[in-house]
């Protein structure tokens, strides 16, 4: 029964065959992956993917990959908590007003503890979402063939491309050290 | 071909010397293998350990089954003193709490690599303690099923929680705390649960990491977006570590109570918190590093760093008791003299001792080079620290409590009951329980991080 229902959730992760079309060129070395991508963006292929199991900073270069967008998302995400931390405050004062002791409904100084911890809440699970979404995470379909080895020390460049093209782009990786190519037509 | 080339093959000589570098022969490969491999089936000293747990536990829930149908009298609690161990606990654990996000998000944001050998530790350890702590203000109640009184939602009676008291300001904080931490947490498993996603051969275990790595590749969109977040999620975090401890300061400051109503609350609770969890920290790390063998990861330094972190703010905290003395002595409250003098010389002249004595004086031990870096000796001291802190809690509730402006409340002294000790003891067990799963379910290390400090392979070749 575990045995089965184990069957099950591997057939379930590995799921259907999937066809890409494409290059995908495995390396060791950083510099060699690096100059590989500055090539081959050179060549014209603006839209290949690098999957590496640490960020390098060179390869982030030769991307010309610029600041994640997320910082935005999170902007307005803590500028909400924040307006929404003091607005809940002074809508409850509002809405059931007993006035103690002759003050002031709404005091600010009390309401500023809701008001910043509702700006982190809120601006922290707007980056959440936005790193998700941007990162387009949860994934369950992989764009390119994925190798385990991109989590343990390998750096993977995959170039969607074929005929022709195919051709260049595998003879540029194996001259930029690429230690496998594979052609997936 | 490539797997046998060792990264120290091509570091500089300030590479090889930096105290961040981890130490030996070592590879991207080996160093999955060497953090990966806590995640297996668990051996029988594991196993004892477990069911010791749930033991303790289960003595914990049999206390909190008994105040429930027979209600919270059966706690120690005697009017003045109606805050007493459960409070105290619920500080305590906020405060072990407390360093997880510190080790984490303000040395992330100072760019001080020593934490990626050790944070991961240290945030799981802030998230079971935070829901460790969130426990006994329900239990505190009385009443735990109207916990839910709590929060601001909208209902039919059209009533608010009052959101200028202290104790609501500490539901938006903890509650707060806990959700970041937990994002933070989970967030940074992501590309090491992809790690043993991609190695674990037991499908059960492949889909909780394909669970936990969200799919994760590792490809470059998905770094520059993890990173760009990671990032923000520091700057968040690192002021939430700073207002946490001080909210749950002000649930005492805001009180006219002498012993409680005092502007240095917020720093000193700071100190002390940070104090305690990285004590706690210590603590755990050394029986890990010891018992999976990750002194080449985990080294000497790591711990080195974290003691002094211990030796800082046992100093302030130190400084923060004798400003409060000062503070009492050359003030004009006769009450906060006589609530100080009681302090030491009162009824529970003990628990002031154990505070003072665990808390200032053992740590000055750290002073020496030789016993911060001793493992079985600072790991003691670390276990004076913690009953030091838990005693500090005590200390500053119940004897304050105790020793009111109407005399008349003075001789009547409140004792912990059987079930309270219960309950504290069922507390510890609650975080072990968390931990014990943690530690065999989860990396417990940062792969990815700590792979980032090894020497980046380069072929060193021209670019053609």
């Amino acid at each position: 029964m575990i045995k089965a229902i184990g069957n099950m959730i591997d057939k379930m992760l590995t799921g259907p065959p999937q066809r890409y079309q494409g290059v995908m060129g495995i390396f060791f070395y950083v510099d060699d992956a690096t100059h590989a991508v500055t090539a081959l963006r050179g060549m014209g292929h603006k839209n290949l993917s690098v999957y590496s199991p640490v960020p390098h900073h060179t390869i982030e270069h030769a991307l010309e990959q610029g600041p994640s967008l997320v910082r935005w998302i999170t902007a307005v995400g803590a500028a909400l908590g924040l307006t929404g931390g003091f607005a809940l405050c002074i809508y409850s004062v509002y809405s059931y007003p007993l006035v103690v002791g002759g003050k002031e409904l709404v005091s600010l100084p009390p309401f500023v503890v809701i008001g910043y911890e509702s700006f982190i809440l809120i601006g922290s699970l707007a980056n959440l979402f936005g790193m998700l979404a941007l990162g387009r995470l949860p994934q369950v379909k992989s764009k390119a063939p994925y190798d385990p080895r991109f989590t343990e020390d390998k750096i993977g460049i995959w170039v969607p491309c074929s005929g022709e093209a195919a051709t260049r782009v595998q003879e540029t990786m194996r001259g930029h050290g690429a230690e496998e190519v594979k052609l997936h037509a | 071909m490539s797997e046998e080339l060792t990264y120290e093959a091509q570091a500089t000589k300030e590479d090889l010397a930096s105290p961040e570098h981890v130490a030996g022969t070592m590879t991207q490969k080996k160093l999955n293998d060497d953090l990966l491999k806590l995640i297996s089936v668990p051996g029988p000293i594991w196993w004892g350990l477990f069911l010791l747990d749930l033991a303790i536990l289960s003595l914990g829930l049999i206390a909190e089954r008994n105040q429930i149908a027979l209600g919270i009298g059966v706690a120690g609690h005697t009017r003045p003193a109606m805050w007493a161990s459960y409070v105290t606990n619920f500080v305590f654990w906020v405060g072990i709490a407390h360093c997880g996000t510190l080790v984490s998000a303000i040395l992330f944001l100072f760019r001080s690599h020593f934490r990626r050998a050790v944070y991961r530790i240290a945030e799981a350890m802030t998230v079971f303690g935070v829901l460790t702590a969130g426990i006994f203000p329900i239990l505190h109640l009385g009443r735990p099923w109207f916990a839910y009184w709590l929060f601001p939602y909208p209902n039919q009676r059209q009533i608010w929680p009052n959101f200028r008291s202290p104790l609501e300001w500490d539901v938006f904080a903890v509650t707060t705390y806990l959700t970041v931490s937990s994002i933070f947490f989970l967030v940074g498993i992501i590309p090491d649960a992809a790690a043993a996603r991609d190695r674990a051969k037991n499908p059960y275990m492949k889909l909780i990491f394909t669970i936990f790595s969200f799919g994760w590749t590792g490809g470059n969109n998905q770094w520059k977006h993890f990173y760009g977040a990671y990032l923000y999620f520091a700057a968040f975090a690192t002021p939430l570590v700073l207002s946490v401890h001080s909210v749950v300061s002000w649930d005492f400051a805001m009180a006219q109570i002498p012993g409680w109503h005092s502007t240095i609350f917020a720093p000193y609770f700071v100190a002390g918190a940070i104090f305690s969890g990285v004590a706690m920290v210590i603590n755990l790390l050394i029986p890990i590093r010891w018992g999976f063998k990750l002194e080449h990861i985990v080294t000497d330094d790591h711990i080195e760093k974290l003691a002094k972190l211990v030796l800082l703010t046992s100093t302030i905290v130190g400084y923060s008791y004798l400003v409060e003395f000062f503070c009492a002595w050359y003030g004009p409250s006769r009450f906060e003299r006589e609530m100080f003098w009681n302090r030491f010389f009162g009824h529970y002249w003990w628990a002031g001792w154990i505070m003072f004595t665990c808390n200032v004086i053992i740590p000055l031990l750290l002073w020496f080079k030789k016993i911060r870096r001793h493992m079985p000796v600072l790991f003691v001291i670390m276990l004076f620290v913690n009953v030091g802190m838990w005693f500090e809690r005590f200390v500053i509730i119940v004897s304050s409590l105790s020793h009111p402006f109407n005399p008349s409340g003075w001789d009547v002294n409140y004792r912990m009951s059987w079930s309270e000790a219960a309950i504290l003891a069922a507390s510890f067990a609650w975080f072990g329980m968390f931990f014990l799963i943690f530690i065999r379910l989860l990396p417990a290390f940062s792969v990815a991080e700590i792979k980032e400090t090894l020497v980046a392979p380069m072929r060193g070749r021209k670019a053609s």
